[in-house]
């Protein structure tokens, strides 16, 4: 009798307390839902981890493009120096930056900004899915796009003419949304760019339709002269001067090239940069760059800065290589890092003008003006004789620590500008000077050179490309990065249908082109 | 101090005194050896006046006035009743020792005592004084190669670090599968701190090192989950059930006891100190010889020295009885600088009450643990890098001397040192500059009730606490090394408590129906915990710079710094049935069962579950009659089922903040991308075993054979979420794990006279760990990756801890590739090479004794697997090994590779050791056996001869002790026992860690 009674009373003891077990199983140190909703703070709170995460860190960025480019490269021998800078692909992680921590983040903030209505919200939040996803397609090509947040099995990819497409019609109700709210207040707390102000981000509506627009100038030339007119003649005006610069707080974070290269000891300065701001003795080296130390002559004592050779033969030689040139000391308190800037437009319309495109003005005035804007945010002195230089040419690179990591100058461009030059030498200074404002941004440059070829960089010294992930001849550079092996096992129909969106013969490889990188003159 | 004795002095006098009553004292002694014999009980027969014997076999008990009969029972020996005259006042009883029949008692599950042949699983018992018998500081350690299946782990970390003790195989995939731990009945907090990675970190500990070893009576062994189902789904693993020294009654006896153990590191790598770098490269790849510096890396280690002083009293009177003691360990490691402090006090009492109907008993116990500079291993911040690789021809002896040097423009001290790279550091500085710092205060307290409400049918209540705080301290100062400390020093620092609530009642009935015999228990436990409640901070190592140098207080903390506020809840409740049924004594059947209802499976529908278990057990010596030689054989088979929880705050977490944010704020907010799991189960393993028990010549032979079968299946797996679907991440309950071995446990008496006794015993087992399936839909779904050219990784077709690594690029034939400059190539892809988990594991336990001499030998063995070291990888690469100066001194060395259509046959030595080792080139050259045998302990002691039985001393031994002496056999370079982590999947791996000592030293024990 005593035994069942007890049972019982144990029984009801623990019937009643599980009812605590929810509350118990949830983490105090989490915050909920209801409790986000004070201050807009449910939908607001996450845009300024998703402008963030627009950008990569070392694997993405310092150990892919800016190596590519010849921004920057590791003396790290990582993998026994086989690895994405000497294009064998070891990394590959952008895709689940952009999915993971911008693509689903702003799932839910357009969810809820629907039911709290708080529609700006979701316009805010789409805006920073393209920004995000033109990186990730100019990395991929066909990407997930459209069929996000599928429930279905094989979740598939955007061919890129249509991505495309459909990025254009975004920002048109973008720009028609934010055009009727100007006055909008409830960005401010949470946007570190523009403050909340709906007119700046407008400008940037702008501007990153004429950056897409002159990706595609060559694959589609119409409808990149209409979206670029359009995006020229849209009353809301581009990114005209610094102020208006799109930039992306680091959220008390190092700038990543910074904490690479102080922190880790895993880069220095690229030898291509070195190369090109040595010649033209770039007054914007030393705001970049600090001098490299005792060890490391750079062979041009007036221009005090060393680089690494992109796709470097380094290893044993790393105490050395350490020498060279260190990003400049002020990138470790920058408090953000740069995502469209003036420069860049006006280096756009330089090139839209040599295009033709209405709206587009004086090629000359937009190069001149592109390269001044480009030393006025880098906070560089001589311009004006910089612009005038008709001489000087990108020097022949020596490397101290490793003769294998030599090259020859490829680049034919000086910096003034001349206007009996013919298109496609005109085209290589615009570029040229993009290439050197961009520092930061790096995945820019490389769309542009694979669309136009420029700047002239020489080819990876160590190439490890091999039919693993394909082979990149000796005369040719990077073309792509493949599909992540997780979406090859897991989402494979999706995959195959992605290969052959991109053309007969494509492959998931390094050496397959995008859509619009057509090969070929530029004009 | 003063107080502290009369306290104890109050708690030892009697509480009943009693006119009617007269004084008997007594001795209990085997009839054949002739010991005293402890822990016998002797009960007035109908009366409840009851005692136990003390340590030495005698007692003291108030016995009424006139003839009585006493009753003598103790386990191992056949019971005896005595009668006493009325005028009898000292009496010596023989009792016959009855091992043969094994008519054993054994402590089960819930603290339950049960009649050994009755159980229908695999358990064994290992004595106290058998695991104290080589003063080890961790009990765990003590406890290896003396039980079959148990696969052993310490830390190489030093005394206070951590342990892996697996028994019968992983089943939980992302749990550790390590086994529970139970005091008296009531399940202990064995947390694990942090572990040692291939980047660096230090070994944080676990739960086992605060127990003091002088408090053990007795561990039993619950290898699987059918002897552990009471616990429910945490003793799914197996159980280890400690059992501690009670007070006995009559005199109080006072033992001491004292040792000091020397720790010395053996099994170092082999350097070489002729060879040095050119230039400022670090890597010693000079071919010309030079006169340079040498021995340094043996002289850098010190001798550990390991001091461990005990006492105990114990005592009571037939009423009560009360035992205390106090242990203090004092050790410092064989890395200079580390330091290790323990103190534990322990206290139980126990009261019969209301005619001995109603037992009270209540215990304390309390530790503290101070580790100062515990080793770690790893890359960063290990002195052990720049230790081993440091370039030859450079001045070590200065680099002792100056490690550091004043900058005189910060006004502080900076690391001297010639290499920059990320892994290496002045040895001295690190030893110095970046201390590690670690506290644990640990209270154990509960109370316990027992009343016999008939004489069959008793009833128990338990209440008991487990409460400890924490604090890990670990400050790098400024002017280290740049990758991992900042430029103005880093800072490491947690604190937070872990407790245990646990209460449980529980109903015991056990009557007999003529050949009937019933044993039944039921009961219903509660248990609560509340772990890592407390905060940590840190501000990344090298990421973000404090403000100030070289102070280190949470306002010093940069703004970027996010203050973590950490807590894991869990509760859980359980009803639980145990019916035993024996016929005749000679056929059992067990049936038990328990329904849990767990905190952590909230909302999924699944939080009640209930498993079951049943096993029989038959004596089939006393069923047939069989050979002569055959004293007793025993046959069981027990199946069971049992449920592993989940994780806290898996079903449905909420959203975070992500980070601190810039100067002035807003830190962004982390939304929970994890598809919500509102059908989560628990994990389930089912386990069956069969065993056959047989002692041989009057019990002087016994062998116990155990085969189990066990299967995991709905393994809680987390898995990334396809891309496009708008989460990252999500659960399943899948896959499938076997574990399927044998155990087997041999021991005979060899020898049993009256001066030479010698008995031995076998332990070996063998465990065969399957994944079966782990997604279904997803057959290359693993967990773990590449870990800097290791990888332990699991996935279907595999098993546990299989090693991947790189391989020599070869063609068809076997060659290695070289490239066009002659350098060996990599293969593209890791393959896997072997398990680290031995095929086969092996203890030969010996006690002897010869007169007034005793000996102990523990051999162990480890055979199959494997081990890897980085270790070695570097040393090659580096140049620093003896290896690669051999063969540099005979300039090439023999390969067969082919360059292009090319045979190649010889290879400059410096081109080979270049091109493999490091962090991740070509590791094949690293992976070895971990096949091994070693004298794992040595004890050689004298016990002093007391002459008179009325002397202050009662006992008296000195023991020499040595531990780890020296192998058999071993194939590795090194230890490969030896670990760095005691994590899941760094098992094998080492990288810098600390190499594995030699230890012996002196131990000397006293009982007044």
């Amino acid at each position: 009798m005593k035994k069942i009674f007890i049972a019982i009373l144990a029984l009801s003891i623990f019937a009643s307390c599980t009812k605590d077990f929810t509350k118990l199983n949830q983490d105090p140190n989490q915050i909920s839902d209801e409790s986000l909703t004070q201050d807009n703070n449910l939908v607001g709170s996450p845009f300024s981890g998703l402008l963030f995460n627009i950008f990569g860190h070392q694997i993405e960025e310092d150990l892919c493009y800016d190596s590519w480019m010849g921004y920057m490269n590791t003396p790290t021998d990582f993998v026994g120096n086989v690895n994405n800078t000497t294009y064998y692909m070891r990394w590959n992680v952008y895709w689940n930056r952009v999915y993971g921590s911008v693509m689903s983040p702003s799932k839910k903030v357009i969810e809820l900004s629907a039911k709290y209505n708080l529609p700006m919200f979701a316009t805010w939040a789409k805006l920073i899915r393209i920004l995000a996803v033109s990186k990730l397609t100019a990395v991929h090509g066909p990407v997930i796009y459209s069929s996000y947040g599928s429930t279905d099995n094989s979740i598939l990819y955007d061919k890129e003419s249509d991505l495309y497409n459909k990025f254009f019609l975004q920002l048109d109700t973008i720009q028609t949304t934010f055009g009727a709210n100007k006055d909008y207040k409830a960005f401010a707390k949470f946007d570190q760019s523009y403050k909340g102000d709906i007119n700046q981000w407008m400008k940037l509506v702008n501007s990153i339709r004429l950056r897409l627009a002159m990706r595609i100038s060559k694959v589609n030339p119409a409808l990149a002269q209409t979206q670029g007119e359009k995006a020229m003649s849209d009353p809301a005006g581009l990114i005209a001067t610094n102020a208006d610069n799109f930039k992306v707080a680091l959220l008390g974070n190092i700038l990543p090239v910074a904490q690479i290269c102080y922190q880790w000891n895993d880069t220095r300065m690229g030898g291509v940069l070195e190369s090109f701001m040595a010649g033209y003795k770039d007054g914007r080296a030393a705001k970049m760059f600090e001098p490299a130390q005792s060890g490391a002559d750079p062979l041009h004592p007036l221009f005090p800065f060393k680089g690494i050779r992109n796709g470097a033969f380094c290893g044993t030689t790393k105490p050395q290589m350490l020498q060279y040139s260190m990003v400049s000391n002020d990138f470790n308190s920058v408090q953000n890092r740069r995502g469209f800037t003036a420069s860049e437009v006006s280096l756009l319309m330089a090139e839209a003008a040599l295009r033709g495109w209405a709206g587009a003005g004086n090629a000359k005035t937009n190069y001149e003006n592109g390269v001044k804007l480009s030393f006025a945010d880098w906070g560089a002195a001589g311009v004006d004789g910089y612009l005038a230089d008709n001489t000087s040419m990108p020097l022949n690179y020596v490397d101290p620590a490793d003769s294998r990591n030599n090259f020859t100058s490829l680049s034919i461009a000086t910096i003034a500008w001349n206007e009996v030059d013919s298109k496609e030498l005109k085209l290589e200074k615009i570029i040229t000077q993009k290439y050197l404002n961009t520092f930061t941004n790096t995945l820019e440059a490389w769309v542009d050179f694979r669309r136009t070829g420029y700047p002239r960089i020489p080819h990876v010294a160590k190439n490890d490309s091999s039919p693993d992930w394909g082979v990149i001849t000796s005369d040719q550079w990077i073309k792509r990065m493949p599909f992540l092996n997780g979406e090859r096992t897991g989402n494979t129909a999706a995959v195959t249908d992605a290969v052959s969106k991109m053309g007969t013969g494509a492959k998931d490889d390094i050496a397959t082109r995008l859509w619009w990188d057509t090969g070929g003159p530029n004009f | 101090m003063r107080q502290l004795r009369l306290f104890i002095a109050l708690l030892l006098i009697t509480s009943v005194v009693n006119a009617q009553t007269r004084q008997l004292t007594g001795s209990v002694t085997d009839s054949k050896s002739s010991g005293g014999i402890p822990s016998a009980t002797i009960s007035v027969m109908g009366k409840s006046i009851k005692t136990v014997t003390g340590t030495d076999g005698t007692f003291t008990l108030k016995v009424p006035l006139g003839n009585i009969s006493l009753e003598i029972t103790s386990v191992g020996h056949a019971p005896k009743t005595v009668l006493v005259a009325a005028d009898k006042s000292e009496i010596s009883i023989g009792l016959d020792p009855t091992s043969g029949d094994m008519s054993e008692v054994v402590v089960t599950a819930l603290g339950i005592k049960r009649d050994k042949k009755a159980l229908t699983y695999a358990s064994q018992l290992v004595t106290g004084d058998d695991i104290r018998k080589a003063s080890n500081s961790n009990f765990m350690e003590a406890l290896s190669g003396k039980a079959a299946g148990v696969d052993i782990r310490v830390s190489n970390s030093g005394a206070g670090g951590s342990t892996k003790a697996v028994l019968r195989g992983n089943k939980s995939l992302l749990g550790l599968s390590e086994a529970l731990y139970v005091i008296d009945g009531v399940p202990m907090v064995n947390n694990k701190g942090g572990q040692p990675g291939s980047y660096g970190g230090s070994d944080q500990g676990d739960g086992l090192s605060s127990v003091n070893p002088e408090d053990i009576e007795s561990i039993n062994i619950l290898r699987g989950a059918n002897g552990a189902i009471l616990y429910g789904s945490q003793g799914a693993n197996g159980v280890i059930l400690i059992t501690t020294k009670k007070g006995k009654s009559g005199k109080a006896t006072v033992n001491l006891s004292s040792s000091t153990i020397f720790e010395k590191v053996s099994n170092l790598p082999e350097f070489q100190y002729d060879y040095g770098a050119q230039g400022s490269s670090v890597y010693n790849w000079s071919t010309t010889k030079g006169s340079y510096q040498k021995g340094y890396i043996n002289d850098f280690f010190q001798t550990g020295i390991n001091t461990t002083n005990a006492v105990s009293i114990s005592g009571g009177s037939d009423k009560t009885t009360a035992y205390f003691s106090y242990s203090n360990t004092s050790a410092k490691g064989v890395m200079p600088t580390n330091t290790y402090g323990k103190n534990n006090f322990s206290f139980n009492q126990s009261t019969r009450l209301l005619n001995d109907k109603l037992t009270l008993s209540s215990s304390v116990m309390f530790a503290n643990e101070l580790s100062n500079n515990r080793p770690g291993a790893g890359y960063y911040n290990n002195p052990l890098t720049g230790l081993y690789l440091f370039a030859r021809q450079l001045d070590f002896a200065d680099y002792k001397k100056n490690y550091r040097v004043f900058d005189k423009d910060r006004n502080l001290y900076k690391m001297n040192w010639y290499s920059n790279e990320e892994k290496q550091n002045n040895p001295f500085w690190e030893l110095n500059s970046d201390t590690k710092f670690a506290k644990t205060n640990r209270v154990i307290a509960n109370v316990k009730a027992s009343y016999d409400l008939t004489s069959h049918l008793k009833f128990e209540a338990r209440a008991n606490i487990d409460y400890s705080d924490k604090v890990f301290d670990n400050r790098f100062l400024a002017g280290g090394n740049s990758v991992s400390v900042s430029s103005n020093g880093a800072w490491a620092y947690s604190k937070y408590t872990d407790q245990a609530i646990y209460t449980d009642g529980i109903l015991n009935y056990n009557n007999t129906f003529g050949n009937l015999s019933v044993s039944a228990i039921a009961g219903a436990s509660y248990q609560k915990n509340t772990f890592n409640d407390g905060m940590n901070v840190s501000n990344g190592g090298a990421q973000y710079t404090l403000q100030y140098p070289n102070f280190f207080t949470f306002a010093n903390m940069p703004y970027q710094v996010v203050f973590n506020q950490t807590i894991n809840n869990s509760l859980k409740q359980g009803v639980f049935a145990n019916l035993t049924l024996g016929y005749k004594d000679m056929l059992y059947l067990d049936l038990a069962g328990r329904n849990d209802w767990a905190s952590t499976l909230a909302l999924t529908g699944n939080q009640s579950y209930l498993y079951p278990s049943a096993g029989v057990s038959a004596i089939v010596s006393q069923m047939v009659k069989l050979p002569e030689a055959i004293s007793f054989f025993k046959v069981r088979a027990s199946l069971s089922q049992t449920a592993n929880e989940v994780p806290f705050n898996v079903v449905n977490p909420m959203n975070s903040v992500s980070s601190a944010g810039d100067p002035t704020g807003n830190g962004s907010i982390s939304y929970n991308t994890q598809v919500p799991f509102r059908t989560l189960k628990p994990e389930k393993i089912v386990s069956n075993e069969y065993g056959a028990e047989m002692r041989f010549f009057k019990g002087k032979f016994g062998v116990e054979f155990t085969y189990y079968n066990d299967l995991s299946t709905n393994q809680f797996l987390t898995l990334p979420a396809p891309s496009g679907s708008g989460y990252t991440s999500y659960y399943v309950n899948a896959g499938k794990i076997t574990n399927k071995g044998f155990e087997l446990t041999l021991n005979a008496d060899v020898m049993k006279s009256s001066d030479f006794q010698w008995k031995t015993s076998f332990n070996f087992s063998q465990n065969k760990n399957k994944i079966v399936e782990l997604i279904a839909a997803n057959p290359n779904y693993q967990v773990g990756g590449d870990d800097e050219g290791f990888a332990s990784i699991i996935k279907a077709g595999g098993s546990f801890n299989d090693v991947w690594i790189y391989k020599f690029a070869r063609n068809a034939t076997g060659q290695i590739i070289l490239d066009g400059n002659g350098v060996p190539t990599k293969a593209a892809k890791q393959e896997k090479v072997g398990n680290v988990n031995p095929d086969f594991l092996l203890g030969w336990n010996n006690t002897a004794s010869y007169k007034n001499f005793f000996l102990s030998v523990l051999v162990s063995g480890k055979f199959g697997g494997v081990a890897f070291s980085k270790t070695e990888a570097f040393l090659d690469s580096y140049g620093a090994s003896k290896r690669s100066a051999d063969a540099r001194a005979s300039s090439t060395m023999p390969i067969d590779a082919v360059q292009g259509t090319a045979k190649i046959t010889s290879i400059n030595p410096v081109v080979y050791y270049s091109a493999i080792g490091d962090r991740n080139k070509i590791m094949e050259p690293y992976i070895y056996s971990r096949t091994n045998v070693r004298l794992a302990q040595f004890v050689l002691g004298y016990n002093l001869k007391i002459g008179n039985a009325n002397s202050t001393i009662k006992a008296a031994s000195v023991s020499l002790i040595g531990r780890n002496l020296f192998f058999f056999f071993k194939k590795a370079p090194y230890d490969p026992e030896q670990a760095m982590s005691t994590s899941n999947s760094m098992q094998s791996n080492d990288v810098f860690g600390v190499p594995s000592t030699r230890s012996y030293g002196i131990n000397f024990k006293v009982t007044f």
